[in-house]
């Protein structure tokens, strides 16, 4: 909880944390869907399966849980992580930046994995972990932008 | 206050986050109030609502499959797709409830596979509906459902419809013509519309004496409550 907010240079700092309060915004999108995500998943709701959407098969697969919890639960925190550790990046905490771009990296990975599952292996798209995934690429960019502008 | 600001931010979305979690949990367990007694089964309904209006334009497919006595009490009538996983599992379910409540219900079986999300589920449908121009429709039901993950991961699901027709004991000549003819697809079509004017858009899609029941209510417990509920409305 150190390195208090650096104010010296306002405008470049403005700069640099623009990516941080972005990935706030956008983390907070993959945080509703994941929330939504748990909720179907433990009501058994999206189970059902449904003209546009592969969701049932998808959460309805082995892949779906891990160690008896929804995935989608495990989503919804790890969003709440990068939200958390975005807001205190952009206030210039240096460590929650540092942190930010390992669990952002590992989620990166972890929607590869996904994404392969659903498209060779459950061979169903599933929309809302697509929109989580969309979610997961943009932080990645978003981060690698603030990487850039260190 | 500058440096609390950011855990303030924090804070504040964890309890919007917890909050909306614990809305739509709820919203999504509300118990499922007993469907309105009176009507008889959905095609011979005086029903009120849009949907019934357009389902008694919408008849199905006629003679529907049915299971069980005509004037029973409670008529289940499901819109269901072979290759749908949660139809699968509402297969034993509904044959528990006929079990339970033998001669006081109804079953009836509308076809409305999910093309193309499902690849096998149109031959599917199109093999039980062959099967029941030979009389065997619910053997080749069971069947399908019973054994869903096996032709589901299949490439080519047809041999194993075949053999499933060859089990219960079809002629094997008629049930291939059949399945890619025109009584069959009409058949499909005409469920597939009542389906649509009753505003199924997903399976398995149960309606008991004419009215939707929540998905989540298709579990033993939950669907014997509301059963018994009609029954006793009567």
């Amino acid at each position: 909880m150190s390195n208090p907010p650096d104010t010296s240079q306002p405008i470049q700092t403005r700069r640099r944390t623009l990516p941080y309060a972005f990935a706030a915004l956008v983390s907070l999108v993959g945080l509703a869907d994941a929330i939504y995500l748990t909720i179907e998943h433990l009501s058994g709701r999206s189970v059902r399966c449904t003209i546009v959407s592969g969701c049932s098969e998808v959460l309805s697969s082995e892949y779906a849980t891990v160690r008896g919890i929804p995935l989608a639960m495990v989503g919804a925190a790890a969003y709440f992580t990068v939200f958390s550790l975005a807001v205190l990046a952009a206030y210039s905490y240096k460590w929650a930046a540092k942190l930010l771009m390992v669990v952002v990296g590992l989620m990166f990975i972890t929607t590869i994995w996904l994404l392969y599952l659903q498209a060779s292996v459950i061979r169903h798209f599933c929309q809302f972990c697509l929109l989580s995934a969309l979610v997961t690429f943009v932080l990645t960019v978003l981060i690698v932008i603030s990487l850039r502008k260190r | 206050m500058k440096r609390a600001l950011p855990f303030l931010i924090i804070g504040t979305v964890l309890v919007i986050a917890v909050v909306a979690a614990l809305y739509l949990k709820r919203s999504a367990s509300a118990p499922v109030a007993p469907p309105a007694p009176a009507r008889e089964s959905p095609a011979a309904s005086n029903g009120t609502t849009k949907s019934n209006e357009n389902a008694a334009a919408d008849m199905g497919a006629n003679p529907p499959h049915t299971h069980g006595p005509a004037d029973a009490p409670v008529t289940l009538e499901e819109f269901g797709d072979f290759e749908c996983p949660p139809c699968g599992l509402l297969h034993p379910i509904l044959q528990t409830m006929e079990k339970e409540f033998s001669g006081r219900i109804r079953i009836v079986f509308r076809e409305f596979p999910l093309v193309p999300t499902h690849v096998h589920a149109l031959a599917a449908a199109r093999s039980a509906e062959a099967a029941g121009l030979q009389g065997k429709f619910w053997e080749m039901h069971d069947l399908l459902y019973e054994n869903q993950k096996t032709w589901h991961d299949a490439f080519d699901a047809r041999p194993i419809f075949e053999d499933y027709a060859t089990r219960i004991g079809l002629n094997m000549e008629q049930f291939r013509r059949d399945s890619s003819g025109e009584i069959v697809a009409q058949r499909i079509f005409l469920d597939g519309k009542r389906g649509h004017a009753m505003g199924v858009n997903g399976t398995p899609t149960v309606f008991m004496n004419g009215r939707e029941l929540p998905f989540e209510s298709l579990a033993v417990d939950k669907l014997r409550a509301l059963i018994q509920a009609q029954l006793n409305a009567k």
